[in-house]
C-alpha cells in the first residue's frame, strides 16, 4: 500500500553500526562495580555512589552502543541504541548537502560528540559521511556505506525541492 | 544498504521491497546474522504502509531468508545468503537470455548442456 499522491521511484538508504568499544567499555566498568556494589560492608553512601556509576555505564551502553541511519526523501534519521531514545531527524530542509570525507584517526571520536559548530558520531577512519546543514553545521556520521548514504540524500534533493 | 522501490510500477511494492533484500544479500551488503530495518521506520522512509514491509519480511521469512525473534527484529539467515545470491544471479541470466531473445526452453537447454 503506497501512501497517496506519490509516484515514481523512491531510494533510500540504510545502515547500522556497532560501536564495539563502548560496549566493551561498558562491559569493563560495569564488572567492579557490580562486584563493589555487592560487598557486604559497604554503607548506604558508597552503595548510593555505586548505584549512580552502575547506572551511569548502564545508560552509556545502552543509548551508545550501536548507530542505525536512514536516508532518503525524507530526511536523515539516526537512531542511537536498542531504546526508541536517543533519536534525530534531520528534515531534508535542513541538509544543504550530503558528502564523504576521508576521516583521519586523530577526529574520530568512538561515540557522540556535539560541539556548537559540529555534531560527530564516529567510531572508524577513512570513508565517513558528513552532512553540511543549512545553519552552518556539518554531522560526521560512521556509517558502512557513506558513498551510498551520500547518493541517496543527494540524489533526492531534486524532487524533494520541486 | 540501498532500497528503491518505484510506486508507479505494477509490481506490488511487497515484491519490490523483498527484492531489494535478496540484492542486498547477494551483494554481500547484508550478511548472515544482520538486522534490518524495523517495519515501521522502513515504511515511512520508503512512504509505505508498514504492513507492506512486514508482508515483504513475512515472504522471506517463508522462503527461509529470514528469521524473526522476539525482541530482535528480522535477521538475515545463514541458509538465506548463498541460495540468495544463486536467484539473483539466476535473475540476472533469464534477464540477458530474454535481451539476446532466448526463450524459457533455449535457456534449459543450454542449461542443460552446460552442467
Amino acid at each position: 500500500m503506497t501512501a497517496p499522491g506519490l509516484s515514481g521511484r523512491h531510494s533510500i538508504y540504510t545502515g547500522r553500526v556497532t560501536n564495539w568499544p563502548a560496549v566493551t567499555l561498558s562491559a569493563v566498568l560495569l564488572l567492579p562495580l557490580l562486584a563493589l556494589g555487592g560487598g557486604s560492608n559497604q554503607n548506604w553512601r558508597d552503595l548510593a555512589l555505586i548505584l549512580v556509576c552502575v547506572a551511569g555505564v548502564a545508560m552509556y551502553a545502552v543509548t551508545g552502543s550501536s548507530l542505525r541511519i536512514m536516508a532518503g526523501p525524507n530526511g536523515v534519521s539516526l537512531h542511537s541504541g536498542i531504546l526508541p531514545w536517543p533519536r534525530h531527524t534531520y528534515h531534508p530542509d535542513r541538509i544543504q548537502r550530503a558528502e564523504v570525507i576521508d576521516l583521519h584517526p586523530l577526529f574520530v571520536t568512538f561515540g557522540f560528540w556535539w560541539t556548537p559548530r559540529r555534531t560527530s558520531y564516529t567510531l572508524r577512519s577513512g570513508p565517513t559521511l558528513r552532512l553540511l546543514l543549512t545553519n552552518g553545521r556539518t554531522v560526521t556520521l560512521t556509517t558502512p556505506h557513506p558513498h551510498a548514504a551520500a547518493s541517496a540524500i543527494n540524489d533526492a534533493k531534486p524532487s524533494t525541492r520541486g | 544498504m540501498r532500497w528503491t522501490v518505484d510506486h508507479s510500477s505494477q509490481e506490488p511494492l511487497q515484491h519490490q521491497i523483498a527484492g531489494c533484500i535478496r540484492r542486498g544479500v547477494a551483494s554481500g551488503e547484508l550478511t548472515t546474522g544482520e538486522q534490518l530495518p524495523p517495519s515501521a521506520e522502513l515504511g515511512v522512509a520508503l512512504s509505505v504502509d508498514r504492513n507492506t514491509v512486514l508482508a515483504a519480511y513475512r515472504q522471506l521469512r517463508d522462503e527461509g531468508l529470514l528469521e524473526f525473534r522476539r525482541g530482535r527484529g528480522a535477521r538475515v539467515t545463514s541458509a538465506g545468503a548463498p541460495l540468495a545470491s544463486v536467484t539473483e544471479a539466476a535473475h540476472a541470466l533469464i534477464d540477458t537470455a530474454r535481451a539476446q531473445g532466448l526463450g524459457r526452453t533455449d535457456l534449459i537447454r543450454l542449461i542443460e548442456e552446460l552442467t
